[in-house]
């Protein structure tokens, strides 16, 4: 009888702790799961950014030096005039590329708010261009603007013999052409996000701007435009980081010639890194592509999720 | 000469009809309701007197002035909306003055227009603020001095006070009273809520299914109810609406009405629309008994009505505070009476009830129209 109470109370113990142990993975199971990509991301990501930005305080040449020489690498970056030249060109590509970008996507968007037939199509057309690789995008445009091959010389077949485009292979105009290149890609895109910032503006505000007598012009200027704040800062997000991102886009398209005078900063951190056995300079110039990066993403991601909990 | 005059106006959307020739006629200073269930049409005949919807057919013309083609800045109409549709990205004093603004009022003027209609709606210390940093109520405020502050022929008023709480909506409902007695202004005002209905209004149209089912002053629609749609939509607690039948006893015309005990039915003497009711004997008619109508003996107003009484079951009792509920099984359906809160009524036991049968009304039983 006592063996018995004995037993009975042993293996509600052993249950118990069975129990236990269930509990424990279920609570514990999701983090289980999720930890070896999370080492991978830590490892693959942010490990990497770590080891680069050693590498641009480092004596690396053509392989990985652990030599640490404190600014010497930047120093030989900044005085790089291609890298001036980069930064230079990333400026006047990221401001018109932007800009363009989101007056013709606003233009578009607030055209197809009209209310318009076959919007459905149109919206689909003018997405496309998102949908091709920017290796696909570059090539298509060079040819196109290639003055042996594309728009000038249909010109001058079609007998404008005087016509003359050659903006792809003239120092001073290549980088308008990535330029044109890129925006008629990404405008498609922006288009969308204005879109549907457009479509979720309330119905009854439209109303009432129409009773209040204010001409269609104006209902877009005064009260429909600033209502689209948030629309105006992603599309400006999404976009600079496209510009500095821009690679492929540049490759395909000229090369990032003639000479380097459409060289930015992503294609001048690749021939430096890799063709050009300068390990270190090429690190140093990533991490200053870094740098502006999170300088803008950072207050943006933070603001959203201030946003997000209020 | 009627002010808004709405001429057998028509809507429809492709293939579906949404509003069957309407007509309704208001004079100045009126303030019209229009009533009924969500989706019958009613923000539909308000945006085309506003002239933002179409008009499939017929005409809407203002002041003797057809409406036809008239761009909404132009109808001289000013409107409330139910998400009170403030421009999120300007003030309050922004927000009103937009619509003068838009008329090329000098600032001047606007200014000082803005702040008569904030010291009239007692938010000067709001001019400021911008849309999101208000509450329900004080938006609902900034929308009605929009409208306001223009001074329009005719204030539109789309379910203004149905986001606000009860308490709220209270208040505003007084306030939107005072103010069209203040004003004499001309008052379109949508809703659902036939106690809005009631109180506000000095015509009402109740809507059903894209018909104007009955159109009249409150107190007709109350006391005259057309059909049963009407009759039942309006009122609270809701009419009770019943199975009987017309038969004559000792050369009496009476309703009679089953009751919980099936050998003893209810026989209610007829007093009112006795002619038109003849033709029905030995018909099943629907019956109409308001709440207010059945009470217990002691409160029966015997001075006016002519009160019948009978012994019923009681099934459930209400207590409001200021008055009782009692149920009682009738015609197959549970009704409703209005007592004393302290009457004595218990439920499952037998009760007195006092019926005031000029005040019943018949309906037939087939199409629910009124026979009178
Ligand atoms: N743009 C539209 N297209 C098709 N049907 C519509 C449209 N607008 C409203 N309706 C229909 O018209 C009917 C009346 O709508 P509405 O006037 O908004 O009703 P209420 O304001 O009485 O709730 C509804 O059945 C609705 O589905
Ligand atoms: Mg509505």
């Amino acid at each position: 009888m006592q063996q018995n109470i004995a037993r009975d109370k042993a293996s509600t113990v052993s249950e118990s702790r069975n129990d236990k142990l269930i509990g424990y993975l279920q609570q514990h199971l999701p983090k289980l799961v999720l930890a070896p990509s999370f080492a991978v991301i830590l490892m693959f990501v942010y490990g990497f950014i770590l080891w680069t930005v050693y590498l641009s305080f480092s004596a690396s040449k053509m392989l990985p030096n652990y030599t640490w020489v404190g600014l010497e690498q930047w120093s030989r970056l900044w005085n790089t005039l291609t890298w001036q030249i980069s930064l230079q060109n990333l400026f006047i590509f990221s401001v018109l590329y932007i800009g363009l970008c989101i007056v013709i996507g606003l233009s578009l968007a607030i055209l197809l708010d009209q209310k318009i037939r076959l919007e459905g199509g149109l919206r689909t057309l003018y997405l496309y261009p998102m949908a091709l690789s920017f290796i696909v995008t570059g090539t298509a445009w060079k040819w196109f603007l290639n003055p042996g091959l594309g728009l000038e010389r249909t010109m001058h077949e079609w007998g404008f013999v005087d016509f003359k485009f050659d903006w792809l292979i003239n120092s001073d105009m290549a980088i308008y052409t990535v330029v044109i290149a890129g925006v008629w890609q990404a405008s498609g895109f922006i288009m969308a996000m204005f879109l549907a910032g457009l479509r979720g503006i309330d119905n009854e505000i439209l109303k009432a701007a129409q009773i209040d007598g204010a001409p269609a012009w104006k209902i877009y200027t005064r009260i429909i435009i600033p209502q689209l704040g948030p629309v105006f800062l992603s599309a400006f997000v999404v976009l600079l980081h496209l510009a500095i991102k821009s690679f492929d886009l540049v490759i395909a398209l000229t090369g990032g010639g003639p000479g380097n005078a459409t060289s930015l900063p992503a294609t001048f951190m690749y021939s430096y890194s890799f063709t050009r056995n300068q390990i270190g300079v090429g690190a140093s110039s990533a991490v200053f592509m870094l740098m502006i990066i999170a300088s803008i993403m950072v207050p943006y991601i933070y603001s959203e999720i201030k946003g997000g909990k209020k | 000469m009627s002010f808004l005059n709405i001429e057998n106006v028509n809507k429809h959307y492709f293939d579906v009809e949404v509003l069957k020739s309407i007509n309704i006629e208001i004079n100045k200073g009126d303030f019209l309701v229009l009533v009924g269930p969500s989706g019958c049409g009613k923000s539909t005949l308000l945006n085309m007197i506003a002239g933002l919807d179409e008009i499939s057919g017929g005409d809407i013309s203002i002041d003797g002035q057809s409406m036809a083609g008239v761009h909404p800045s132009k109808r001289d109409i000013a409107m409330v909306f139910q998400s009170y549709a403030l421009y999120p990205n300007m003030s309050v004093a922004k927000n009103i003055s937009f619509g003068l603004e838009m008329r090329k009022v000098p600032k001047v003027e606007r200014d000082k227009a803005v702040q008569k209609v904030a010291k009239m709606l007692q938010m000067e210390q709001l001019l400021d603020r911008k849309p999101s940093q208000l509450s329900g109520g004080q938006r609902q405020r900034v929308a009605m001095g929009r409208a306001l502050v223009r001074e329009p022929r005719v204030f539109l008023f789309d379910e203004p006070l149905s986001n606000l709480d009860a308490k709220l909506r209270v208040d505003m409902r007084t306030e939107i009273k005072q103010l069209h007695q203040r004003l004499g202004a001309t008052i379109v005002y949508v809703t659902h809520d036939q106690i809005e209905a009631m109180t506000l209004a000095t015509k009402i149209a109740v809507m059903n299914a894209g018909i104007v089912q009955q159109f009249g002053s409150p107190e007709e629609i109350y006391d005259n109810p057309v059909n049963t749609f009407v009759a039942g939509f309006m009122g609270s607690p809701s009419m009770n609406l019943i199975q009987a039948k017309v038969c004559k006893v000792e050369d009496k015309l009476c309703f009679e009405v089953a009751t919980a005990d099936q050998d003893r039915p209810l026989l209610l003497p007829i007093e009112r629309d006795q002619q038109a009711l003849v033709s029905y004997l030995n018909r099943n008619v629907t019956l109409g008994l308001r709440p207010e109508t059945i009470t217990d003996p002691g409160s029966a107003n015997r001075s006016e009505g002519q009160i019948h009484e009978a012994d019923l079951m009681v099934k459930v009792t209400e207590p409001t505070g200021a008055d009782m509920f009692v149920v009682t099984q009738l015609g197959g359906t549970e009704v409703v009476a209005r007592m004393r809160s302290r009457c004595g009524a218990l439920a499952g036991q037998s009760c007195r009830f006092a019926f005031d049968v000029s005040r019943n009304l018949a309906f037939d039983g087939d199409t629910g129209d009124r026979i009178q």
